[in-house]
């Protein structure tokens, strides 16, 4: 059952980059922005995506499975922090085991660095920054039922599949009301994007 | 479970050891990991043991004044080697562990560039050129607590052991000898210059120490990117215990200067309680870092060997949909072997930079799951 979580909704983000903004805001990281938005499709639409860190469950944080410097804790509430300054040696095996791109390291200082849910926010109840801001939804901070009562109809899932194998996390994606398979975390040989092939599966030159 | 959203069909493959039979292997491993620590732990325990008795010419020169600081390092030691052996044990700090040491004992690497080894171990252990990175201020701090506790250590270890002794040269003079397991070092003036700095050398120490520790324990109330998570026993009590066993260990030059010797011997079991409770603490908190750090030299030096392995060689691995260089060959592949060591399924993704990871997961989501994000 989750808790209170992040809800993203891909759906809804117009790429505005204030979640990104506010991500600079937050305390554990100030003047760094955590978040990636990122544009899938672009040149053809305005589709954009913005990632924070799941916090995967099932394996639980493949991030911190590869550290091998036992730099990334994970809190009793299910929430993975970033790197402990003093343990990270900046390997960046968190960052190329990721399945999401999460992570990101800074090579000079031999640090990692990601989103850590706004533990300084969440902790004592509030939202994270990059939810308190953004101004159409996309990222919904709450709990499953309040996401519900103001989105009718709208179902979530936190089931993503990497070829064979599945990652539960601990936020959450929202997906169309009929889904039952998990949420794909992409596709190694892409065929087609948005119902168009790819270059080099047919698409027109 | 999340909503509606249904389990996953069957256990996923890279989910981990979750069956009972799995996590009876696992147990059984821990617990065989644990039996070897502790057996590699207690045999170097002893060898210390042996070599304070050796080194202390059979106990003539070892000061019984001194009993529990020795009996710490001997707890330390075991403690130390006991949480390593448990780390290194670890699928990704094992192969890390054994790619590390390989690069720095092959002959090939040394011949290669002979320089490499010592500069990294001059860069990030000694002058720690990474933390200038992240802040001057506690570059700086970090310093002064690092050389200062290198110069207590290098001062103390040796001196409970009973491996220096200061002996007096003549009947009269004021001159002395510095020994080490009985042999003489060098002779000096105790009134001289070197003299007083090597009697003063822990005040010198501790002065650094509680510099340094104190910038430390001033941020962690002050600076709010230190405050966020940070724990009692983990971020506050090392500094505490460095400016404990500094402040008292200053207070015994204070008392032998001004006081006469008044409120010394409290003053000694005080230190001496301060010291050897932060020793036996050590392999548990923070402190442990001292340990794991040189992990970093070993990581650097696998990758900078790495990418000079002959002309030909491949030397970083591309992204394979932007071609953008992800790290060298051999750190990805040694990556995805521990992904599979860990049953992490998707190791394939390794070979795909993270925004092409986030841009493929986009994608796949724009075609699949809510088409046109609508």
């Amino acid at each position: 059952m989750l808790g209170r979580t992040i809800f993203i909704d891909p759906g809804r983000c117009i790429g505005c980059q204030a979640c990104v903004s506010a991500c600079r805001e937050c305390d554990s990281h100030r003047g760094k922005s955590m978040i990636h938005l990122d544009y899938p499709d672009e040149g053809r639409t305005v589709a954009s995506l913005p990632t924070v860190c799941m916090h995967c469950e099932d394996p639980v944080a493949p991030c911190a499975e590869v550290c091998p410097a036992e730099a990334i804790l994970i809190t009793a509430d299910g929430v993975v922090q970033e790197a402990d300054p003093t343990r990270c040696i900046g390997c960046a095996n968190c960052v190329n085991a990721c399945p999401f791109g999460v992570p990101k390291i800074d090579l000079e200082a031999k640090l990692q660095m990601k989103c850590n849910l706004c533990y300084d926010r969440t902790s004592y109840g509030l939202a994270p920054m990059c939810a308190t801001v953004c101004p159409t939804g996309a990222l919904f901070y709450g709990t499953v039922e309040e996401l519900q009562a103001e989105r009718p109809g709208v179902d979530v899932s936190t089931m993503f599949a990497f070829g064979d194998t599945v990652v539960s996390t601990g936020v959450a994606m929202v997906v169309s009301g009929e889904r039952r398979a998990p949420v794909p975390g992409g596709t190694l040989n892409l065929i087609e994007v948005n119902g168009r092939p790819t270059p080099g599966n047919g698409a027109r030159a | 479970m999340a909503g509606t959203a249904p389990p996953p069909q069957g256990r996923p493959t890279g989910g981990g050891p979750t069956g009972d039979g799995a996590a009876g292997v696992v147990a059984s491993a821990t617990r065989s990991t644990a039996a070897r620590a502790s057996l590699i732990a207690a045999a170097a325990g002893v060898l210390l043991v042996v070599a304070i008795v050796l080194g202390s010419r059979l106990l003539r020169d070892f000061d019984s004044a001194l009993v529990p600081y020795a009996v710490a390092t001997v707890f330390l030691t075991f403690g130390v080697v006991h949480r390593y052996v448990v780390w290194v044990s670890a699928p990704a700090a094992r192969r890390l562990f054994t790619q590390g040491w390989k690069a720095a004992l092959s002959w090939e690497n040394l011949k290669r560039s002979p320089a490499a080894l010592p500069k990294m171990i001059a860069t990030y252990l000694g002058f720690q050129k990474f933390l200038g990175a992240r802040s001057h201020a506690r570059w700086a701090a970090h310093q002064l607590i690092f050389w200062g506790c290198l110069l207590a250590a290098a001062i103390t270890f040796p001196l409970t052991w009973g491996w220096f002794t200061f002996t007096s040269a003549g009947a009269a003079g004021p001159g002395y000898e510095m020994r080490l397991w009985g042999f003489k070092l060098f002779g000096f003036d105790s009134g001289s210059f070197l003299g007083w700095a090597l009697y003063h050398g822990l005040d010198l120490a501790a002065v650094m120490v509680i510099g340094g520790a104190g910038y430390f324990l001033w941020r962690r109330m002050r600076d709010r990117a230190a405050t966020t998570g940070q724990r009692f026993g983990y971020d506050f009590l090392p500094l505490l215990a460095l400016i404990t066993i500094s402040v008292t260990g200053l207070l015994l030059t204070f008392s032998e200067m001004f006081l006469h010797g008044g409120g010394y011997e409290f003053l000694a079991v005080l230190h001496m309680a301060s010291v050897v409770l932060t020793l036996v603490y050590l392999p548990f908190g923070k402190f442990f870092h001292i340990v794991q750090r040189p992990a970093a030299v070993g990581m650097q030096l696998f990758k900078y060997t790495a990418r000079r392995q002959g002309p030909d060689a491949e030397e970083l691995r591309s992204c394979r949909r932007c071609g953008q260089p992800i790290d060298t060959v051999a750190a990805v592949d040694n990556l995805r072997a521990t992904m599979r060591d860990l049953r992490l399924g998707f190791d394939e993704w390794a070979e795909y930079c993270p925004r092409c990871k986030r841009v493929l997961r986009g994608t796949a989501y724009l075609s699949n799951v809510k088409r046109g994000f609508k």
